[in-house]
């Protein structure tokens, strides 16, 4: 009984005429598909065939969004400007600097003679003398911290 | 101007464009989207004959490329329509201009609630009522298992009777 009446309203639905395809469009969509499979007459570029696929491979890369790649290449730009122009005047400053006068250099190693004094010969720090030691025994070492 | 070789553009045409114009019109609601989905379609046919190098259901492969195309459109036309607010205006039904009032009104309800159906159940329910492809079809077509098919397919159908029935109701009397 239901299917019945499913296979009716099925039927009903299914007599409904579709809108036709307007009569026009045959000639334009079949012209338009064989103009785009058409190859491309010769042209002075087309002699060098490198360079035309070279330019068609750039432009499908950058066609979905030409702004943004164009906007991306000026903001590298700027930073490569900004890269080179920091970095050019640290050469120039050391070759203006003068070298140090013989007085200088003798307030230096005067300096450094006083350090070395003040700081006395280097001993070795805890890290390394714990590292000379020997282990030892659990038992011994319990025994030398009870003493 | 020539095609290539092996590829019969106007044969498929011929034999095609009818049903895949009646699809993306269910689909798209208006005849320029439409047409420039067609266009598309046969442009890329032309430029790509090898798509169809080895396909023995034509017919399903492209329903197939017609509906990713039409999903395509809808989801481009989606931000459109946010911009475009007098869109419904341009909107067309499906079907073909009745001149019984009754049935005037009976396929101007029927494109509304197809119109208010899932794409993926309005899609099934049109291969199937119009198509008249079997599940099996239905389903190579789409890239869904047939069973999918059929439960989008039985889903819609009591949308659109539940959406109907009191028109329905009224039409069978008159008979």
């Amino acid at each position: 009984m239901m299917n019945d009446e499913t296979g009716q309203f099925e039927q009903r639905l299914s007599r409904r005429p579709l809108r036709q395809i307007p009569a026009g469009w045959r000639t334009e969509l079949l012209t338009a598909a064989r103009e785009a499979s058409a190859p491309c007459p010769a042209s002075p570029v087309g002699r060098h065939g490198w360079l035309t696929t070279f330019n068609r491979q750039l432009a499908t890369i950058f066609w979905p969004h030409p702004t943004a790649w164009a906007g991306l290449a000026v903001v590298w730009g700027f930073i490569l400007a900004m890269n080179v122009s920091l970095r050019e005047p640290s050469p120039r400053l050391a070759e203006i600097s003068a070298p140090p006068s013989p007085e200088m250099m003798v307030e230096l190693r005067k300096q450094q003679l006083l350090l070395a004094e003040l700081i006395g010969p280097r001993e070795p720090c805890d890290a390394e003398r714990s590292r000379n030691v020997a282990p030892r025994p659990r038992g011994v070492r319990a025994e030398l911290v009870a003493v | 101007m020539k095609m290539p070789a092996g590829l019969d553009i106007a044969r498929l045409y011929d034999e095609h464009a009818q049903s895949l114009y009646a699809l993306l019109l269910n689909f798209t609601r208006n005849e320029a989207d439409t047409r420039d989905v067609l266009q598309e379609m046969f442009v890329k046919l032309a430029r790509e004959p090898n798509l169809l190098t080895g396909i023995r259901a034509e017919r399903a492969f492209l329903i197939r490329l017609a509906h990713n195309a039409a999903i395509d459109l809808m989801r481009r036309r989606g931000t459109r329509e946010r911009t475009k607010e007098n869109y419904a205006a341009e909107i067309i039904s499906p079907f073909a201009p009745a001149n019984d009032p009754d049935e005037k009104v009976f396929c101007d309800e029927l494109a509304l609630a197809l119109g208010e159906l899932p794409a993926e159940q309005r899609a099934v329910v049109h291969l199937k009522l119009w198509s008249e492809l079997t599940f099996e079809e239905i389903a190579a077509a789409l890239d869904i298992p047939p069973n999918t098919a059929a439960s989008r397919y039985r889903y819609a159908l009591d949308k659109l009777r539940d959406r109907l029935r009191p028109l329905y109701e009224e039409m069978k009397k008159a008979e």
